[in-house]
């Protein structure tokens, strides 16, 4: 009995069209992913290493929930759907056998069918070498294992974990929607799991929690370097199994509960209950034959059209929203909204404050995809209503006319978008109540949702119709119009096709800003929206032309039908909306290209290939350097323009004659720059030659500079926008918001700033391979050169500037005047002492907050707080942060230059905090309106200024030279200065947490490395290993040999490198080398596994257990496996440590309650040990009752699996 | 005011020519049209209907061309298809309503009374405010024909409307029709031959898309008199006798075959003369035809 119903359904499906076309999708997908190199790979990784076809089929595994909701939602439900069910089960056939074939014959094929991923990238790894769109040098060999190991594990588990969910539902409710609403369920239990990882602290519960696996999967191999990535499967071991075990057993026991609760009469018996009894008063009735039927007036006129318009379109409006499927993707997709919007903005897993532009902004997370498709299958059953219920024939031949059954529905879909986006609303208002967030914004939300997002719904809608005009078979729409998007997705997203005007409903991205509102963006989107409803339109009319009325499916006969419609009317709308089609399509190409030099993104790798081609020999030419700086600034925020004249005094600091001056403009971009004017030494000089491509001028001197020669250069620029670009907002000068920096004027000679960097680009254009951007620490030239700028070394400082009249304008230096004048606000700057060149002009409309320090020794610094009038929420976190960091600062490594330190807002068109002399810009969307109410989030807030502030120690008084490693010495030293402010703050039992966040930071930059990972002494490009191995190593240097101990290596560093008059400038050597000198002997290996190598610790506790002594006493035994590693750039094992190493080994009571109120460690015993690598055994006694032991329990060392260094300890049974 | 169609062909993208040269007049009153499975009644009524495309030909009402009038078309037309659905969760009431004002009863008054007389004609007043899917198939055959007659139509195009109706519902349908057949056309298709003799005055037979018989039913049926013969036979010599004769109808008559032959003079003794009917007439035309094809 099984076995021939098995063997029907399989034969059943395999005839099937649909089987072979989803099998036929996967072969696709595989061969588009496979021969353009399109999977997750980075550069050092191959295209076709196990990892990468692991995450491949894993990731499309959940995708595959479609495929299995249609492969394994159908088989039961087939016999419903095809009236079969009331014969079909009157066979001798057995519940059990019947159910059991069905679901094995389909599962069977459900595995069938995903193969053909498999199939695809077999194939198109075979071809990829030779394809060319990939360097053949990506693809290692092939091994049918690295395919099949990651099937069995997490493929073919997923598929057959959804599929028995899908089975299970199907067969109990007989719904077959369930098979979809169970894919949206599906898809929020793995969205909420996907948001709890951004916590790492919940990483196991993820792991388990995960249906599909991914996240574990994810956990296992995050910390993977190329080497790893392209050598090893990932072991189906730990979380892994238990994650498997759980989610494939709840497959099984759905499809076990259905086969015994399964029984034919239930599943036949049809569901009168809510149905009153069947009046069955089907007598003849005596007056029937009575009944005249009156004669009635008919009209069909114009305003009677109208009248049905709407009727019409508000009955399909009803007829949509009751729908049952609309309903379940609805709630689904608002669902996301929300959650998207109650998690989605975290700052280093920190929440935000929920702004309305975040509420905003979840619309384009998963929202929008679920929407689209949503406005794809409601077409599909608006166009479809009629013939679904088989009403057509009838409905076709009343006498309504075309264009209003064709608008009413139109009309429909228009009513339903504008429900759709008032979810948003409703979604993001209820999220800001629920977290008592009460500033509603309604006209930032109407304006965006109204006037931005409704048009853009409405061209999705027109594609819609579109395609399902054309389609009449309402599935090969859906399909068809989804494969539209997802091929707008691929050509954008993979295949580098960016221009907004060929990607159907695209436009430029917008950013709502709290200081600077919609900005400058209207303009933008105003043009293409027009543009993309216009092409929408044509579209529309096209579909109406081909729109089925009637029963003739031939293409003749629709033919037939278009020439019918095709009349005054039709063309005439045709044409018009075709010439408002192609003319703002001129007009935006005018704007993108011509204006603003839209390139395509080969183009311009192609343009930095051949700028260094062209350019590259001028290379470190001698260019003399700036000594003195006056600035006199006009700023214009309101038309976005700005007028600024620069006088500049530059030496010749050289030992050579330099005979002209190079400009360095850069290729233009979008803030058009006009020099006014142009002398030197009083002259206008002459060009000697000018690449236009690059921005880049050669002046002739009239007398070359000799060496210590001294000359004064003006320049006067303005600066305005023209138009619009495809992309990008040119966000420097705004209406509310303006921030500029020294990158206004041109810099002097080539720059290596703008070069490829990647391998494989430059060898694709003939560049030599570029292992380090900066020279050696001994280089000359790289020495008498400072590593921000090499334009100048220290320089003096005073400007003027105006502004709006309402707006605030700041530069580096003290305030001298400030007043009003023709309608314009004006400052002068001056700076007392020295400063490296590096400068910000600024301007909105501020409130400031002031406040003073005041140091040990009595001298005072002025903190300024300029923020946005209504961003007061953090601004005292600023001043503690401030008043903490330059106490330990100016204690440790010694006086602080400035009188005063301000903290500036800016717009949140970029997202970062810089700071500069004095100066510490900060933008609008990080931390301002950060959420620190939990004290156990991390506020990093306080972190970042406080490491901003470390850098007027650390970068701005020792600015270190333009040589390999020197970044370490301004940002691995802010960032270990941050944390020991941090350690002050909260105390040293807090810092487990953030040190580990320092380490899961390092270990996935290391993962992802597209070159090879440098040290400590050479990294010249690197964050995560300046910023995150470099803070670690410095607070564990700190640690193990005294943190005044270490502080006073530093101090005397600063006090021989700070605002050090000439070259050469410091470098990694001599910063090493006071390091060194506070290190006692026995700890310099900590020293040279630290900076010089790379090296890697694998600590963890095998057991742990404590016994119950007679005095009250316990006896903890601890037993740890220790290990040190040495790897190679590439990750690979170079060399096992075989000395011993001072490790910290602890033994906790239960975490308890800083005054913060933060969660934080208390140890009842702490000793550093010797510990020798390999297994080893301590005892110790404590007085407490211990909780938990472990071995660097605080994760000071760098540890690729941190969470096995601390184990809960267990009573030892005797 | 005839309803005149001229040459009308057409074949589906198929490739099955479904009309073949349709030339038809038809007057005021009840027109039947009879024809096996599948002949082409159900295309050429669907192309009067406005639902689909002819190739070549014409149909036209006095000046109006039904083939390019469309919307003119379907401002006189009532078409009550051979299948057709309804919305499930609509009451028959509602539906009524909505589909008198789509077909431009824009007055609120006389279509509610407009409905309500439907309603009780077509025997679905206690029923009106169920929802349409829990009608029984004869109720929701009733509610097709309702909804055909709303506004009064000049043209009816009625494809089986009988399907599924019980005996006395079939008769007060009949009523129905010829009451309304007075002032109007009404282009009825069936296979039941019955129907058309009791009802129509004028008549079709569509045979393979071409028409092979025309005329008033009595005239038709007066053509085959005194040719038509039957007899008993044993079931196993059925087909000696259909190689030997022109056999157009085989019967049971408790238990025996009986078969009828059409011939001009009597076959042999055994053969007794059979009163002639439209039946005859209808399987006369058609038997040969369908022969043809499958010989």
């Amino acid at each position: 009995m099984f076995k021939e119903i098995f063997l029907f359904e399989i034969k059943y499906r395999l005839g099937r069209p649909a089987t072979w076309a989803y099998f036929g999708i996967l072969v696709i997908f595989g061969l588009f992913v496979s021969i353009g190199g399109n999977g997750p790979a980075s550069e050092k990784v191959f295209v076709n290493s196990p990892v990468a076809i692991a995450t491949m089929l894993s990731t499309i595994s959940i995708f595959g929930i479609m495929l299995s909701s249609a492969i394994m939602g159908v088989p039961v439900y087939r016999d419903i759907e095809h009236k079969t069910e009331n014969y079909y089960f009157s066979y001798p056939v057995s519940e059990k056998g019947y159910l059991l074939g069905r679901f094995f014959g389909s599962m069977s094929v459900l595995f069938l069918v995903s193969l053909g991923l498999h199939i695809g990238l077999i194939i198109g790894f075979a071809i990829g070498p030779f394809a060319g769109y990939e360097e053949a040098e990506r693809f290692t060999v092939f091994n049918l294992w690295h395919y099949i190991q990651p099937t069995l594990t997490l493929y073919w588990t997923n598929f057959f974990f959804a599929g028995c969910i899908f089975f299970a539902l199907v067969s109990l409710t007989k719904k077959v929607m369930l098979a979809y609403a169970g894919g949206a369920i599906l898809f929020i239990v793995y969205l909420v799991t996907v948001t709890l990882t951004q916590d790492i602290e919940n990483k196991d519960l993820v792991s388990l929690l995960d249906p599909f696996g991914f996240g574990t999967y994810n956990n296992i191999i995050q910390y993977w370097t190329p080497e790893e990535q392209n050598t090893q499967t990932v072991p189906f071991s730990g979380m892994l199994v238990w994650n498997r075990i759980i989610w494939v057993g709840l497959g099984l026991v759905a499809v076990l509960y259905t086969l015994f609760r399964f029984d034919f009469q239930r599943f036949l018996s049809k569901n009168y209950t809510s149905k009153k009894k069947n009046d069955n008063l089907d007598s003849p009735n005596t007056s029937a034959a009575l009944t005249k039927i009156p004669s009635v007036s008919k009209v069909f006129s114009g305003s009677l059209n109208i009248k049905l318009l709407f009727r019409l379109a508000v009955m399909e409006f009803k007829n949509i929203i009751r729908d049952n499927f609309f309903k379940a993707i609805l709630i689904a997709a608002v669902l996301f909204l929300f959650f998207d919007a109650w998690f989605g903005f975290p700052t280093y897993g920190t929440p935000s404050l929920p702004m309305t532009y975040y509420m905003l902004e979840v619309k384009d997370f998963t929202y929008i995809i679920l929407i689209f498709i949503l406005i794809v299958f409601m077409t599909g059953e608006v166009m479809h209503r009629e013939r679904n219920v088989n009403y057509d024939q009838i409905f076709g031949s009343l006498p309504i006319p075309n264009r209003v059954v064709y608008g009413s529905k139109f009309l429909a879909l228009v009513m339903v978008s504008f429900i759709l986006v008032n979810m948003i609303l409703v979604s993001g208002v209820l999220n800001q109540i629920l977290k008592g967030y009460f500033n509603f914004e309604f006209d930032k939300y109407f304006t965006d949702l109204y006037l931005i997002e409704f048009p853009r719904y409405i061209i999705f809608i027109m594609l819609a119709f579109f395609v399902h005009s054309l389609v009449t078979k309402k599935f090969m729409g859906h399909v068809i119009a989804i494969a539209i998007w997802v091929l707008l997705f691929g050509l954008s997203s993979l295949g580098d096709v960016n221009n907004n005007l060929y990607l159907y409903s695209y436009a430029p991205g917008y950013t709502v800003s709290d200081m600077n509102g919609f900005g400058h963006f209207g303009k933008a989107i105003f043009w293409f929206r027009t543009y993309w409803l216009a092409c929408g339109g044509v579209l529309t009319v096209i579909g109406y032309l081909f729109w089925k009325r009637g029963t003739d499916t031939g293409r003749k006969a629709r033919w037939q039908l278009v020439k019918e419609r095709l009349n005054l009317k039709t063309i005439g709308t045709m044409a018009i909306l075709l010439l408002i089609f192609i003319g703002s399509g001129a007009f935006i190409n005018y704007n993108t290209k011509t204006l603003n030099n839209y390139r395509s993104v080969e183009a311009g790798t192609i343009g930095a290939a051949n700028y260094e081609k062209a350019l590259g020999k001028y290379d470190k030419i001698a260019q003399p350097k700036v000594v003195d700086v006056k600035i006199n600034a006009d700023l214009i925020p309101e038309e976005r323009s700005a007028t600024i004249k620069a006088k500049y005094l530059v030496v010749n600091k050289t030992d050579e004659v330099i005979d002209s001056l190079h400009l360095n403009w850069g290729a233009e971009g979008l803030l058009k720059k006009e020099v006014k004017s142009f002398t030197i030494d009083g002259k206008a000089p002459k060009l000697g030659k000018r690449f236009d491509d690059y921005g880049y001028e050669i002046y002739a001197f009239d007398t070359p500079l000799k060496p210590k020669d001294t000359i004064a250069l003006t320049l006067e620029v303005s600066a305005s926008y023209k138009g619009f670009p495809n992309e990008g907002s040119g966000s420097t000068i705004v209406y509310n918001g303006t921030f500029l920096n020294n990158n206004f004027f041109p810099s002097f000679g080539y720059s290596s700033v703008g070069e490829l960097t990647s391998d494989q680009d430059r060898k694709k254009y003939d560049l030599p391979i570029k292992d380090y951007q900066l020279p050696e620490q001994t280089d000359p030239w790289g020495t008498s050169n400072l590593l921000f700028n090499d334009d100048a070394d220290y320089i003096t400082f005073e400007g003027t500037v105006s502004t709006a009249p309402n707006q605030i304008a700041i530069m580096p230096g003290y305030l001298q005047k400030e007043w009003e004048e023709n309608g314009r606000k004006y400052f002068t700057y001056k700076m007392k002492g020295e400063l490296d060149f590096f400068y910000n002009i600024s301007s909105a409309e501020y409130a400031v907050h002031r406040e003073v320090w005041t140091g040990k020794n009595g001298d005072k610094v002025n903190i300024e707080i300029f923020h946005h009038l209504t961003h007061t929420y953090n601004v005292d976190r600023f001043v503690k942060s401030i008043k903490h960091s330059l106490d330990y600062f100016s204690e440790n490594f010694g006086a602080y230059q400035y009188q005063q330190i301000r903290i500036l807002e800016f717009p949140r068109y970029q997202g970062f905090a810089q700071s500069f002399p004095n100066t510490v810009p900060f933008s609008e969307s990080f931390a301002w309106v950060g959420d620190f109410s939990d004290p156990n989030d991390v506020d990093y807030l306080y972190f970042v200024t406080s490491h901003e502030v470390a850098h007027q120690w650390w970068g701005h008084q020792i600015t270190p030279s333009a040589t390999r490693g020197a970044n370490q010495i301004s940002e691995s030293m802010a960032e270990y200065a941050a944390l020991m402010v941090m350690k002050k703050e909260y105390g040293v039992d807090a810092m487990q947490r953030f040190l580990k966040d320092e380490l899961d930071r390092y270990l996935r930059g290391r993962a992802n490395e597209s070159k090879f990972e440098k040290t400590l002494l050479d990294n010249d490009n690197q964050t995560y290993v300046w910023y995150n191995k470099g803070g670690l190593i410095l607070y564990g240097l700190q640690d193990l040999i005294g943190e005044a101990n270490l502080n006073s290596g530093f101090k005397a560093y600063t006090k021989a490198a700070a605002f050090r008059p000439e070259a050469p400038f410091t470098t990694t050597i001599e910063w090493y080398d006071h390091m060194k000198s506070v290190t006692p002997d026995s700890l310099k290996y900590y020293l040279e596994d630290s900076f010089e190598k790379i090296t890697l610790y694998s600590n963890k506790v095998t057991n742990a257990s404590y016994k119950k002594l007679a005095d009250d006493n316990y006896e903890v035994t601890i037993h740890v496996e220790s290990a040190k590693n040495y790897f190679d750039g590439n990750g690979k094992l170079l060399k096992e440590g075989s000395k011993p190493n001072l490790l910290e080994i602890g033994i906790f009571d239960n975490d308890i309650q800083n005054e913060q109120g933060m969660t934080i460690k208390s140890p009842i015993l702490l000793k550093r040990i010797w510990v020798k690598p390999g297994k080893s055994t301590y005892t110790f006694t404590t007085d407490k009752l211990p909780i938990r032991a472990g071995i660097d329990p605080y994760n000071k060392m760098i540890d690729r699996i941190p969470d096995d260094n601390l184990v809960g300890l267990e009573e030892a049974s005797e | 005011m005839d309803l005149e169609i001229k040459n009308l062909s057409k074949t589906y993208s198929n490739g099955v020519q479904a009309l073949k040269d349709v030339t038809l007049s038809i007057p005021q009153g009840m027109f039947g049209l009879l024809g096996p499975n599948g002949a082409g009644k159900s295309s050429l009524m669907r192309t009067l209907a406005t639902l689909q495309q002819a190739d070549s030909g014409s149909a036209t009402m006095g000046d109006l061309d039904l083939l390019n009038d469309k919307a003119k078309v379907r401002e006189i037309l009532g078409y009550l298809p051979q299948e057709f659905g309804v919305y499930p969760k609509v009451s028959s009431y509602n539906m009524l309503h909505h589909i008198a004002s789509l077909k431009g009863v824009s007055s609120k008054g006389e279509r509610k009374d407009l409905v309500e007389s439907l309603l009780t004609k077509t025997n679905l007043w206690h029923v009106r405010n169920k929802s349409l899917g829990t009608y029984s198939g004869g109720m929701k055959q009733r509610f097709g024909i309702a909804q055909a007659l709303i506004g009064d139509p000049k043209l009816i195009i009625v494809d089986e409307p009988t399907a599924g109706l019980d005996p006395a519902e079939r008769v007060r349908f009949h009523n129905l029709l010829s009451e309304i057949g007075e002032q109007t056309i009404v282009i009825l298709s069936t296979h039941i031959v019955e129907d058309i003799s009791n009802l129509c005055n004028n008549m079709a037979i569509i045979c393979l898309g071409e028409v092979v018989a025309k005329g008033n039913p009595a005239v038709l049926t007066e053509a085959v008199k005194g040719r038509i013969w039957k007899k008993a036979i044993e079931k196993k010599d059925l087909e000696k006798y259909q190689d030997e004769m022109q056999v157009i109808s085989t019967h049971l008559k408790a238990g025996q075959t009986v078969i009828h032959v059409l011939s001009d003079t009597q076959p042999d003794a055994s053969f007794e003369a059979s009163p002639s009917n439209l039946e005859d007439v209808y399987f006369a035309e058609i038997t040969s035809r369908m022969e043809t094809i499958s010989a």
